[in-house]
């Protein structure tokens, strides 16, 4: 094993250097290329332009040839050796610490601005890759048990038209539909915290206690009632279900910004009645009991925002989460698609295994051989996937960042590489090659440890 | 080596062919896709004849002429006699090489003759039908379908940038119109070749070097394969939007740099597959034994071993097809796309400005995208279906006793 590690990370080796050729390369052979003409913006006196240029060249070794920059940019990266480039400290041991070097673009260290943006990008992993978890395993686990039927059927269906929707296409839908003003104005349209958020507590609060124990007791006896009465009869839940959703369409259809026809209020009305009257004709008796918490959470919160009492303070927690709701549904629901299709063939070739039929066949029931045979062995290729997604859970989503204007690490990436920044690009670069390197050294790794048929040596 | 008394492995694709592609058919979601990509084939191909300001046919003091014709480029043509071709060539049934030869040959030679005897004016004045019809110098005049031109931006109305549909009862936009005044409709319309160009030509591209680096890497093994799988992970390290960007934003735009950038990052996923399938391939009896029978190295590559490994590399080449039209779709829409050439992400660019939503310019594109990508993902999923021997059995005999009992 120890042998097997080794090798893996020696091979790393050639594998980066290769990547960050590539890149600077890239760079380098590109119309322009690297040069010191390419930072300086603006008009200035001819003579003031070339002592601009020769700071730049002599701070970045620009006037180098092309070797010797990569060269020494290798250097600088390298863990190995005693020469830095910025400090004069001269270290005697083998050992020093890697230096990325000062971003052309901000001037700053480039260890400071990935600093400044890794948080942000974890944020919106952190909330995302969970959720996704649980949707997907939650789907594919009820597709795969009924094969065949109509729910693995539309599932299917409707998870590969998830998955083939353009991620820029939701974003523009979420935002147009439910953080423009012309439309519902429910959500922010870009950014992590409002302004006054800032000034906020972290968790919310009222003027008086009162309040808060009214929010309380209204929260648990409207779930308490609508817990008791959708438990009662299938026809009672459809009935509160589709009253609920009745003034729910009447809420959503009164909050629309622009008066754009008064045909739109009775639309939403009827449409979200009728979904919810079927979510409670056709649901399962567990599935209901959930929805009518979710649905008298939901009613408090709206009497609590609007009709209550106009002094409550969201605080910055629930400020945040507000601003992160769109950009974590836009950033989930592709590799939420691509995961419940993987749970769901998983768990079918193991439902179908000889292990499965033996659990059968000494006369466990069906949902013993789900849950305990089957199930543990399926999440193998779901727990080699989760190691994968490292670099993406770092390296960011250009897309989803640059349409909410979230300072993250993929756009971080666009502005570096907009801005012809060496550094910047060559750091970023190597990072998201380490990650991905490891990601399929830890996928490797966590197939053994999950299957202990496999092992490397 | 002990005899091997193992039933030597049939060779499943060339026997099973015909009805490997009519189960793909069979399914519901593939015959949608396929439908779909048909439409849109046929919209690109006749594109300039659906969507033009210039007048299908029209009469100037006297004189008939027609100006769409008269403006088509060498493309225009060329994809036109192409078509003309396939549809010819299909009805012919001939062998599947000659067919793809015949219509590749002349497409060639009808694209190099009509980039000699062709050469449409460069500067159109798109007003100067409309100007005429109002002054009556044309008497008469026929006019496309979509009577707008994806590049005429209407300058002789004034600013008509981002208005939507049925905003103006005298001009007729369907869907429409874009940032910069032109219909919407139109430039759908012309995008639709860009989309299936970029997505087929990108695709093969990376089919190409990833089966020959693949292959190679599978056949050889030892210090070539270490080589080549350095390289592979080098092009899976960076993550592809980034490889993209940096491509993108350090060479020039066109529309085949950006076919061969697309290519060029997405090849490394058909090597892995071409490299397993050759690895497991070669050790076959059959194998071997064109080796021993002294076959040259491009006759065992390439017609031993490579039909028999192209079912999982087909398999992904058309979900392929689908990630390459995104692919495209992210570049335009992030602003490093084609400049001034309709694109379907560069127009969902322009539904979100300064706080304002276009919905038209969200909806229609948008769906554009989704639908392409959709139908290719629904023919890539029925092959993988098809190709999946459980499954294909399955599904065989549950048609067979549909069909059977009706």
């Amino acid at each position: 094993m120890l042998t097997y590690l080794l090798r893996r990370t020696l091979l790393m080796i050639p594998t980066l250097l290769g990547i960050t050729l590539v890149v600077f390369a890239v760079m380098a052979a590109s119309p322009g290329g690297i040069s010191a003409q390419g930072l300086i913006e603006g008009n200035l006196e001819p003579e003031a332009r070339r002592a601009l240029e020769d700071y730049y060249n002599q701070r970045y070794g620009l006037d180098d040839p092309l070797p010797v920059q990569y060269w020494n940019w290798l250097k600088n990266i390298s863990p190995f050796g005693s020469y830095q480039a910025e400090s004069a400290s001269v270290a005697k041991g083998l050992l020093k610490t890697p230096d990325m070097g000062t971003s052309f673009l901000y001037g700053r260290p480039v260890t400071e601005l990935i600093a400044e943006r890794l948080p942000i990008t974890l944020l919106l992993n952190i909330f995302s890759i969970p959720l996704v978890y649980l949707f997907a395993i939650a789907i594919g686990v009820q597709a795969a048990t009924r094969r065949g039927q109509s729910f693995d059927v539309a599932s299917g269906t409707a998870l590969l038209a998830l998955w083939s929707v353009p991620v820029m296409l939701a974003g523009i839908l979420l935002i147009g539909l439910f953080a423009s003003a012309q439309n519902w104005h429910w959500f922010p349209e870009s950014g992590l915290s409002s302004r006054a958020a800032t000034e906020m507590p972290f968790l919310p609060h009222w003027g008086s206690v009162w309040q808060v124990l009214t929010f309380i007791g209204l929260t648990i006896a409207l779930c308490v009632s609508f817990v008791f009465i959708s438990r009662h009869s299938r026809m009672g839940r459809a009935t509160l279900f589709s009253l609920v959703g009745a003034l729910a369409g009447y809420a959503m259809g009164s909050s629309i910004g622009q008066a754009s026809g008064s045909l739109l209020l009775p639309i939403c009305v009827v449409v979200l009645a009728a979904s919810f009257a079927w979510i409670g004709l056709v649901g399962s008796r567990g599935f209901c009991t959930v929805f009518a918490i979710l649905l008298g959470t939901a009613c408090t919160w709206y009497v609590a925002f609007n009709v209550l009492d106009q002094t409550l303070v969201p605080g910055f927690l629930l400020d945040r989460l507000w601003h992160l709701a769109l950009p974590v549904i836009c950033l989930s629901f592709g590799s939420l698609a691509f995961l419940a299709k993987l749970t769901r063939s998983s768990i079918l070739e193991n439902l179908a295994a000889d292990y499965a039929r033996t659990a059968r066949a000494k006369g466990a029931s069906e949902s013993t051989v789900l849950w305990r045979h089957v199930f543990r062995n399926s999440l193998i290729p779901l727990i080699t996937v989760a190691a994968a997604l490292l670099p993406g859970l770092l390296a960011g989503s250009v897309v989803v960042e640059s349409l909410f204007s979230i300072d993250g690490m993929g756009k971080l990436a666009v502005e570096a590489v907009k801005g012809r920044d060496r550094e910047l690009v060559l750091s970023l670069t190597l990072i998201s090659g380490v990650l991905t390197l490891l990601g399929y050294l830890l996928a490797d790794l966590f197939y053994a440890l999950a299957d202990p048929r496999v092992s490397y040596d | 080596m002990t005899e091997s008394t193992s039933i030597a492995p049939q060779p499943v694709v060339n026997n099973s062919r015909s009805s490997t592609l009519q189960l793909v058919v069979r399914r519901g979601g593939a015959r949608f896709g396929l439908a779909w990509i048909g439409l849109l084939v046929m919209v690109s191909v006749l594109a300039p004849f659906i969507a033009s300001s210039h007048p299908w046919v029209m009469r100037v003091s006297g004189r008939v002429s027609s100006p769409l014709l008269q403006n088509l480029t060498a493309l225009d043509i060329t994809l036109v006699v192409a078509s003309l071709m396939a549809l010819l060539v299909w009805l012919l049934r001939l062998p599947p090489v000659k067919r793809i030869g015949t219509v590749a040959v002349a497409s060639l030679l009808c694209f190099l003759v009509c980039s000699q005897l062709v050469n449409p004016s460069r500067l159109t004045v798109y007003e100067q039908y409309r100007e005429g019809l109002r002054d009556g110098e044309v008497e008469w005049l026929i006019a496309a379908p979509v009577p707008w031109s994806p590049k005429d931006y209407l300058r002789d109305f004034g600013d008509t940038g981002l208005q939507p549909p049925g905003s103006h009862p005298e001009r007729l936009h369907l869907m429409g119109t874009e940032e910069n005044g032109a219909d919407l409709l139109s430039r759908m319309v012309h995008a639709s070749r860009l989309a299936l160009g970029i997505g087929l030509v990108a695709t093969g591209i990376a089919l190409g070097l990833g089966v020959l680096l693949g292959g190679l890497m599978g056949y050889f093994s030892g210090w070539i394969d270490m080589l080549g799988m350095r390289l592979v992970e080098v092009f899976e390290a960076v993550p592809t939007l980034f490889l993209l960007l940096t491509f993108v934003a350090f060479f020039d735009r066109s529309l085949y740099m950006m076919m061969v950038i697309i290519g060029l990052t997405s090849w490394p996923g058909y090597a892995r597959y071409v490299r397993a399938e050759f690895l497991r391939l070669r050790q076959l009896d059959y194998v071997q034994a064109a080796i021993v029978a002294g076959l040259p190295l491009r006759s065992i590559l390439f017609r031993h071993i490579l039909p028999n490994a192209a079912a999982p590399v087909l398999v992904a080449a058309s979900f392929g097809v689908a990630s390459a039209i995104l692919a495209e779709a992210t570049l335009s829409f992030l602003g490093l796309g084609l400049v001034d050439d309709p694109s379907w992400g560069q127009m969902l660019n322009q539904a979100v400005q300064s706080s304002t939503f276009n919905w038209w310019m969200a909806l229609f594109p948008g769906f554009a995208i989704f639908m392409t990508v959709f139908s290719y993902n629904l023919i890539g999923e029925a092959l993988r279906d098809a190709l999946d021997p459980l499954v294909a059995e399955n599904l065989a005999a549950a048609t067979d006793a549909r069909s059977g009992k009706a």
